[in-house]
């Protein structure tokens, strides 16, 4: 496409090795103005390092880095700032109290003769830099209360107000659903018109293939495969990264039943559900699809007993239950993986032991003391069956990848022996090996009789692996429609549009 | 045991260790058997608070009470004891249950009207300070009982009692730590109480049984103050609850909690009395014992804090990576 370009910045022979382990190895990678460059690989592959030494975080061992053709040297993330460089972490950097346009200059915040904050010129240049990007938010609204989308928009717009010509995005929609993601996507295109050079790492693999020109995939610290050696298109990226043919990337089998095990009628919170009907069978995957902040967080809260009903009913197993808080539900046999198993789900002062018998503790005890020797047993069983790091078992759950941890936290409910799991973005930032692994678990979960409420806002994930779909609109569930019947567009129209015919029409 | 003596352990008893011999080698009298004994009833109060104020701080709480409610309940006992005229074996039952009811009170505030630890157990240093005040005119009692001395000074096989208390309580707080329900729920609850809450620990009980636990060593340490003294008095157990976190935070406990051992907590409470008895056979006055305290306090947990730092400069001095190390490195990639 633009080949023919000088390369902004580009990586020759750059290494770098942690303690036993070599992270980059010979790395080569050229990065060129006005393209955006897709940075792929499992995780562990080396991403991470070449996006700290881009940053200047870190020093390679060896190897040059050169910009605009010059040998250069970060040495730091100020010098990398002062070079144009300005990243973008999966974790925000904004400070949530702060205003948005205080956070877009925070840390070179205009000033006025006497040094004191220029409080006009801020605001009058937040808002010239966000109208320039046709991103509609008063500069006086706190970061903190935006919604999870915009924040990150807020992130690249700090970006492309110390005019940063190379922009490096760290998974920038690990949390964002479709209609956000569209957004930053065109965010992305208009920098990318500007000439700035943009580096764009994710494990979503069906919105890279729509929105980079070139992708770079890293595989155990290697370049497997250098910009333009690989079509863009999600079956040979996976073959690259995975390093071998992937047989079935979703390997879905059916165990629904007919038994209704849960049924949730009318239900309605004051945290946004509105009116949530729907059955779950024995054995069956119920995917619940909707953009971010459609309310099916709380429906999963709701049924969880986190939050409290105000009109509807729980049925289970033919009787209407009602749940207090989570104490109850947990002991009529429901679990809940939240969306964040890092501040939600794990424990990380304990090794995988503790994390596993946690919500299992009333059982393990007797007269107030555990059987220690049933949870080490039980927990080798479960890090056997499941394939998780024998690491697991001496060293805390920090010390795990991403896969590993939530496969910790799905123990968790194999431990309890929960009937119903509720899984809330399970494989979010997970790498693709991860993912496949825990699609095979899920398997194992309805082929024993359990019944899985599945929450994803990868739309291919939902359809391949739900049996059924339920589209949540506004805290609102009105029908269930199997997911054979459904195709990806179906969904994305579904739970895009803010019209409720066409709502119901797409689910025709 | 193994889960017991876990390498927790290591840097607080190096830390004990190093100094003991340092003042060893610096004071003479430090190793005769009269000084050491006294050693152990020095420790005794703080060591026997500290286990309230660690376990509070292992769920993520904070106990800034415990010095002014050392001198509250020992007015109370006095109060008990002379005007009342309880007997001391109902005085005594009765005041631990007073302390263990403070606890709860203070627990309760906390966790169920969700008010930060730090505020509510200032709130109560300050005003327990003030209620012990409001007995005999706010004047210390004398001459409680002669029963109550040998309760700190009497000895039983030539060692004094209160090293008996110091491997009850400690046991009995290992014990429930590492191997019941409510010490793993305590730790989950410091680890992660969001986590704690999705999988059905009441995380508000857990966190109102550490006040109750630390209320309920906190009385015991007043019964000790007061055992010691014969006496109660408002002016009681200054900075009493900062030595008792001092022993926590240098035993390793984590501030933002789940994390520590128990028993490192005595090794802490030790380090510091046995720096604070250097000082005192020296004649040191108490302005320097104060700043080496805190100094103690800083490197203390400076060296936990600069952990990994201190052990990668290690390995590059000794020119080789330990094995543990590569698995960190590559989840950082």
């Amino acid at each position: 496409m633009i080949s023919t370009a000088k390369p902004l910045w580009e990586f020759r022979d750059v290494s770098k090795s942690y303690p036993g382990v070599v992270a980059n190895d010979k790395v080569c990678i050229k990065l060129l103005p006005g393209s955006i460059h897709g940075l792929l690989g499992e995780n562990g592959c080396g991403k991470s390092t070449l996006i700290k030494t881009l940053a200047g975080v870190q020093q390679p061992d060896s190897g040059s880095i050169l910009r605009n053709g010059e040998r250069v040297q970060i040495v730091s993330p100020q010098s990398a700032r002062e070079m144009g460089i300005a990243t973008v972490f999966q974790e925000f950097s904004s400070v949530p109290t702060l205003s948005v346009g205080e956070n877009i200059f925070l840390g070179n915040m205009p000033r006025s003769r006497f040094g004191v904050v220029d409080w006009k010129k801020v605001h009058a240049d937040a808002a010239a830099v966000l109208a320039d990007m046709e991103f509609d938010i008063p500069t006086e609204a706190i970061t903190g209360r935006l919604s999870v989308g915009e924040q990150q928009l807020v992130e690249i717009v700090k970006a492309v107000a110390i005019k940063a010509t190379m922009v490096i995005l760290d998974e920038p929609t690990a949390a964002l659903g479709e209609e956000e993601i569209d957004r930053l996507h065109q965010l992305l295109r208009t920098m990318r018109g500007r000439g700035v050079s943009i580096l764009y790492v994710s494990h979503r693999l069906d919105e890279v293939e729509r929105i980079v020109d070139e992708v770079t995939i890293l595989r155990n610290g290697r370049v497997v495969r250098a910009s333009g050696e690989t079509e863009i298109n999600v079956s040979e990226i996976v073959a690259a990264m995975v390093g071998e043919e992937v047989g079935e990337h979703y390997p879905k089998e059916c165990s629904s039943g007919h038994e209704v095990v849960l049924e949730a009628r009318g239900l309605a919170t004051s945290t946004g559900v509105v009116d949530a009907s729907f059955k779950l069978h024995r054995g069956e995957v119920l995917g619940l699809g909707g953009v971010l902040g459609s309310g099916r967080t709380q429906i999963a809260r709701a049924l969880f007993g986190a939050d409290d009903l105000t009109a509807g009913d729980i049925v289970l197993n033919g009787a209407i239950v009602r749940f207090r808080n989570e104490i109850d539900a947990i002991c009529s046999g429901l679990a809940l993986v939240p969306e964040n198993r890092k501040s939600d789900g794990l424990f990380f002062n304990f090794r995988a032991s503790g994390n596993i018998t946690a919500a299992s503790l009333r059982n393990l005890a007797r007269f107030g003391v555990l059987d220690l020797e049933t949870e080490a047993e039980a927990t080798r069983v479960l890090i056997r069956d499941l394939e998780i790091s024998k690491q697991a078992e001496q060293r805390t759950v920090n010390f795990l990848s991403g896969g590993n941890q939530q496969k910790i936290v799905i123990a968790r409910w194999l431990f309890s022996d929960a009937q119903i799991l509720i899984l809330d973005e399970p494989t979010q930032g997970i790498d693709i090996g991860a993912k496949i692994a825990l699609y095979t678990l899920i398997n194992t979960l309805t082929r024993a009789g359990k019944s899985i409420i599945l929450i994803s806002s990868d739309h291919d994930e939902l359809l391949a692996m739900s049996d059924r779909i339920a589209v949540v609109h506004h805290g609102v569930i009105r029908r269930t429609v199997k997911a054979a019947d459904l195709t990806h567009d179906d969904l994305v129209r579904a739970s895009g549009d803010p019209v409720d015919e066409h709502f119901e029409e797409a689910l025709a | 045991m193994k889960r017991i003596f876990d390498n927790q352990l290591i840097g607080p008893f190096a830390a004990m260790v190093i100094m003991a011999v340092i003042v060893a080698l610096t004071t003479e009298r430090f190793l005769h058997p009269g000084n050491l004994s006294n050693l152990s009833l020095q420790v005794s109060i703080v060591a026997l608070i500290a286990i309230g104020s660690t376990i509070v701080i292992y769920a993520a709480g904070i106990d800034l009470s415990s010095g002014s409610m050392v001198a509250l309940l020992t007015m109370v006992f006095a109060q008990m004891l002379k005007s009342v005229g309880i007997p001391l074996a109902l005085a005594l039952p009765l005041l631990l249950l007073v302390g263990s009811l403070l606890g709860l009170v203070i627990g309760m505030i906390t966790a169920y009207g969700r008010i930060p630890s730090f505020i509510t157990t200032l709130a109560a240093l300050i005003a327990f300070r003030g209620l012990a005040l409001t007995f005999n005119n706010g004047s210390p009692v004398f001459s409680l009982d002669p029963a109550l001395e040998p309760i700190f000074y009497g000895r039983l096989l030539g060692v004094p009692m209160p090293f008996f208390y110091l491997v009850f309580f400690y046991a009995l707080a290992a014990f429930t730590m590492n191997f019941t329900k409510l010490g793993r729920e305590i730790y989950a609850v410091g680890g992660n109480a969001a986590a704690a809450v999705l999988t059905g620990i009441d995380v508000k009980r857990v966190q109102t049984t550490t006040f109750v636990i630390a209320g309920f060593m906190t009385a015991l340490g007043a019964v000790l103050m007061s055992a010691r003294l014969n006496s109660g008095s408002p002016n009681y157990g200054q900075t009493l609850e900062l030595q008792a976190i001092a022993a926590a935070v240098v035993g390793g406990a984590s501030l933002a909690g789940g994390r520590g051992n128990i028993l490192a907590t005595l090794m802490g409470a030790m380090t510091i009395v046995i720096v604070q008895n250097g000082l005192n056979l020296n004649a040191a006055p108490s302005s320097v014992q104060n700043i080496v305290l805190g100094l103690i306090i800083l490197i203390a947990v400076g060296i936990d804090m600069w952990r990994s730092e201190i052990a990668s400069l290690m390995s590059r001095m000794l020119g080789r990576f330990r094995p543990s190390d590569a698995t960190t490195a590559s989840k950082a990639t």
